[in-house]
């Protein structure tokens, strides 16, 4: 070990992949200039020569990752580019390596992103197919028999897709702290979404107002995030690493800097980040990313500040204050009656619900219906129907905790369902591990 | 007749050699004096003389100066200017005593932030004076994409310090702590780089040689004397150059293969892919200090035919160090070359000793049994780390889908096997890579050769921002203003004209093969409509030899 470059006390994984000939469209905010200035600062800054920080490349996910988590209609084959399987290899090289122990810690600098992507994938929403950090947490359940996660969203805009999916998961505490729904997309994100019937109070939103700043994120990292992750005692923490509060964001309005990203990571100490949305390109992600990186490796990040930081710039105000103090004691409060709200829903079996998923990106609706057949014993499982774009599908998942009976049922299920005209019928079983799918011959 | 002498100075031998094209006409070896180095090579350069030394075309020469300079730590006093900008907190760089941080910063798209306080360098160079520094070293972050706050330090210190290193001069690649330690490094072997060429120059006179003198780098290519003076660092670590060189001018045909250089302590590892010796992808690390310097990718490992021997619990421990002599030659401890001679691949030495030296290892089996189990584990050895290397190539970071997608692993075809004990461990070195394995002739002298039939390597990189309108070749100084139709292939006529250039300064008559990489066309786009483009493209002169 050499004393000319400095050392990570803890030792620090980084999947760092531009995809440099990856867009959405040129002009979209996605495109492929989005982490070119990211990479020129992390390269500039000699990462690759500290000691303890290792550069890894992406693995190109299989299929068979995609269809562990999501309902993909038609088929993740027919969705999905390789670009998509690389981002999600990505995250999954990232947690591989943290696993693995190579590394303490892994952050995957990836793109395109991936949590607006929900349980069923109809096309591209909110810049996302595929949810990246789903995958990756389903992965290491399958692969490394990981059980509790929790999953901190960070990412300016609400993590529905992420919600959506570990919903009735007691298993995974997610908390997305976003910016208020009412003033940006997706449009949700309230406290009252809390968790299905198997996990109320796993779902904890906390909706920011619009100009928060580092006072404002303190706060909630303080009195929410860090007690309930106490009091959770996840074997692994995940951030959803959406860097689009930066005051310099283009398509956001909080007022959050590289130094305020790098103490919420201190703090946080997650084990795993995964980047999100952040699209000011130049004047906010070479210097976030940098500062994330340094607080994960638990290196000195006292110098990472945009060349226009001026402290003077985010003092909020005290109604702002007392605002997001209410919004953290609801919360909190939240979570603490999670066990009573649990027995409020014991009496029933079969607990539906509706709602209508829009997809921005090429603009269509998605309608769905969602049944949680729920057990006394484990987390039930989950009946789907979801049609759009002239398309139809059926679907039952059977989580990874779910007991012997509910799978039993939920086969039979599956077998005794028949497709509908094109539609198709699926059967989802993150136990056995298996994927299938029935249609009408013609 | 174009004759060429190359010459190799290791740690106690120089060797030379009269090549009239691939042909060896004289060869011989020198005791060296590492303290007079010039006089070492002054003799040695006497007895390989042409009987008319007008016909001599060029003299290259590799030589240990610098790098004796840098584990003698004899360097000279430096002061550093340093404008770290927002990032890693600097303070970890360790350039000595006399650094004086900078404040101000250009951003990673080359803008300038701010500029430097110019009352701090003044004051800092009256400090420096003071202290007697006569040598300076002026780095910036992103000085590859604008050099100016580099080149305005050094033309307000210009009239103070006979010698000023600039950053972005010694490379156009990005990683500033490498640049840092480049700069210093460089700015630090100034004086004895100096002295060096002044004595040569002396001596070349006496023996009335006026033929053009080369040195070679750490990249596989060579450097005029002349043009080294400026960037002394580059003669470093230029040893491994010259065997890998070697081998190619010596074993004909090469394409994807590994070579194997095994001496009394070290064994040094290369790769060869398509014919060409991979290179690091950023450069040296020197004394634990990573530098920007060019370099083929090579390792040296602490284990060679003099390595003392232990064996507990069942398995061999073969180096790092050595101690003494091997048995077999009046040594204390046992080493591999006892094996060799035991199993009779080497004649040399006193067998009846070597056998002994085998028995101090396993008392309980056959000298010849423990001889083949030895040898067996120094070639493991071997082959975990060329696997290591190997796989270190194929996990070095790609940055887009068709990179990744395409991403190959080298699958060596063929081992080149130079050095002291090449023949005796060529076999079970076959078997244990299960790759055919070769000695090339004359491989005795393969560093000689190999200084002699290089060829200059060059590199330049450009960084242009149409929408910016801004074109930065960083290794010639240039910045300048470009285009908003400045395109791919005006980036590559642009860098042909630049390498073209340096290459005639370098006296080579007939330009090689240029290859374009990293090609990178981005556009940028500023709210809904694209500002711009910016381009960035790497060009060089493979490592590669003089055609003849």
């Amino acid at each position: 070990m050499s004393h000319f470059m400095p050392t990570a006390p803890n030792p620090t994984g980084l999947v760092l992949f531009p995809a440099f000939d990856w867009c959405i469209s040129p002009t979209h905010p996605e495109r492929e200039e989005r982490l070119l200035y990211t990479k020129d600062q992390l390269i500039e800054e000699g990462l690759e020569d500290v000691e303890n920080i290792s550069f890894f490349n992406p693995e190109i996910a299989q299929h068979k990752d995609i269809d562990r988590v999501h309902i993909c209609v038609p088929s993740s084959q027919k969705l999905l580019t390789e670009s998509h399987l690389i981002s999600a290899g990505g995250a999954i090289r990232a947690a591989r390596a943290v696993m693995d122990k190579q590394v303490k810690k892994a952050f995957a600098v990836v793109r395109p992103p991936g949590h607006h992507a929900m349980q069923t994938v109809f096309g591209d929403r909110g810049f996302c197919i595929v949810n990246i950090e789903a995958i990756m947490v389903e992965y290491i359940r399958r692969h490394y028999g990981v059980r509790k996660v929790a999953i901190v969203d960070t990412d300016c805009h609400h993590g529905d897709g992420t919600q959506d999916i570990f919903y009735n998961d007691p298993d995974t505490l997610f908390i997305s702290l976003h910016q208020d729904g009412r003033t940006l997309y997706p449009g949700t994100g309230f406290i009252h979404e809390a968790g299905g019937p198997s996990a109320p109070g796993y779902t904890i939103n906390l909706p920011l107002p619009p100009a928060t700043s580092e006072e404002g994120f303190d706060m909630a990292m303080e009195r929410v995030i860090m007690p309930l992750l106490d009091d959770f005692q996840p074997e692994i923490i995940i951030n959803s690493a959406g860097q689009d509060n930066h005051y310099t964001d283009p398509i956001t309005n909080m007022n959050f800097t590289a130094q305020g990203y790098a103490r919420l990571n201190r703090l946080l100490n997650p084990d795993i980040c995964v980047l999100e949305g952040g699209y000011s390109i130049e004047g906010a992600l070479p210097y976030t990313n940098l500062g994330i990186i340094l607080a994960m490796a638990g290196l000195d990040t006292s110098n990472v500040k945009e060349p226009d930081y001026d402290p003077r710039n985010f003092i909020q105000s005290a109604d702002m204050n007392s605002h997001i103090a209410t919004v953290c004691d609801q919360a909190l409060e939240l979570y603490k009656q999670r066990d009573r709200l649990k027995k409020d829903l014991a009496g029933e079996k079969v607990v539906k619900t509706s709602k209508r998923i829009f997809y921005d990106t090429t603009g269509f609706d998605v309608e769905e219906e969602r049944s949680y057949h729920t057990c006394p014993h484990c987390p039930g499982f989950t009946e789907v129907t979801a049609s759009g774009l002239n398309n139809y599908v059926h679907a039952f998942t059977i989580p990874f905790n779910s007991c012997k009976k509910c799978r039993d049922r939920a086969k039979d299920l599956y077998r005794t369902t028949d497709p509908r005209g094109f539609g198709s019928v699926v059967l989802q079983d993150r136990v056995a591990d298996t994927y299938e799918v029935k249609k009408n011959k013609n | 007749m174009a004759l060429i002498i190359g010459i190799d100075v290791g740690g106690t031998h120089a060797d030379g050699v009269l090549l009239d094209g691939e042909k060896i006409l004289v060869k011989n070896k020198v005791q060296v004096d590492q303290d007079n180095l010039s006089d070492s090579i002054i003799a040695l350069l006497k007895t390989l003389l042409p009987d008319s030394p007008a016909d001599l075309a060029r003299i290259h020469l590799s030589t240990t100066l610098c790098t004796n300079a840098i584990v003698n730590e004899t360097f000279d006093k430096v002061g550093m200017f340093i404008q770290a900008g927002p990032g890693m907190n600097p303070n970890f760089l360790d350039c000595g005593e006399h650094v004086c941080f900078l404040n101000g910063a250009i951003d990673h798209r080359g803008h300038i932030i701010k500029s430097p306080d110019q009352s701090t360098i003044d004051d800092a160079a009256v400090t420096f004076k003071d202290k007697g520094i006569e040598s300076i070293g002026v780095v910036t972050k992103f000085s590859h994409r604008n050099n100016s706050h580099e080149q305005d330090t050094h033309d307000r210190l210009a009239d103070s310090f006979p010698h000023i290193s600039m950053g972005h001069r010694i490379s156009g690649l990005p990683n500033f702590p490498r640049r840092v330690y480049s700069t210093w490094l460089n700015a630090a072997l100034k004086s004895r780089f100096m002295f060096f060429k002044e004595a040569m120059e002396n001596g070349l006179q006496q023996l009335k040689i006026n033929c053009p003198c080369y040195i070679l780098k750490a990249d596989g290519g060579t450097i005029p004397f002349t043009a080294a003076s400026d960037t002394p660092c580059e003669s470093v670590h230029s040893g491994p150059s010259a065997s890998v060189m070697g081998c190619l001018a010596l074993q004909k045909n090469i394409h994807d293969a590994v070579l194997l250089d095994i001496g009394g302590t070290t064994t040094d590892i290369a790769i060869f892919a398509d014919g060409s010796p991979l290179l690091e992808p950023y450069g040296v690390t020197i004394k634990e200090r990573p530098t920007l310097i060019r370099a083929l990718n090579t390792k040296s490992i602490g284990l060679g035919g003099d390595s003392a021997v232990s064996y507990t619990d069942k398995d061999f421990s073969i180096g790092p160090q050595k101690e003494g002599p091997p048995l077999a030659l009046g040594g204390n401890v046992p080493t591999p070359t006892d094996a060799m001679i035991v199993l009779k691949t080497l004649q040399i030495g006193d067998g009846a000793k070597a056998e002994q030296a085998m028995l101090q290892l396993i008392p309980d089996q056959t000298p010849e049994k423990t001889a083949v189990q030895l040898l067996q584990a120094f070639a493991n050895r071997i082959n975990q780390v060329v696997e290591q290397m190997i796989e270190e190539v194929f996990s070095r970071p790609v940055y887009t889908v068709a990179a990744l997608l395409n991403l190959k692993r080298i699958n060596p075809k063929e081992i080149i096997l130079v050095g002291g004990p090449a023949k005796a461990i060529q076999q079970i070195l076959a078997d244990t890579l299960q790759l055919p394995c070769s000695v090339p002739e004359h491989y005795e002298v393969a560093n000689a050769i190999g200084s002699g039939r290089t060829r200059p390597t060059l590199q330049a990189t450009l960084y242009a921002d149409t929408s910016d309108g801004t074109l930065s070749i960083p290794e010639t100084g240039y910045r300048g203003t470009v285009r908003s139709y400045f395109d791919m292939s005006d980036a590559e006529a642009r860098l042909t004209e630049v390498i073209t250039t340096m290459a005639a300064e370098f006296g080579m008559e007939k330009i090689p093969e240029i290859d374009f990489l990293e090609r990178q066309e981005m556009n940028t786009v500023r709210g809904f409509s694209s500002s711009g483009k910016i381009i960035s493209l790497k060009a060089q002169i493979r490592p590669g030899l003089e055609q003849l």
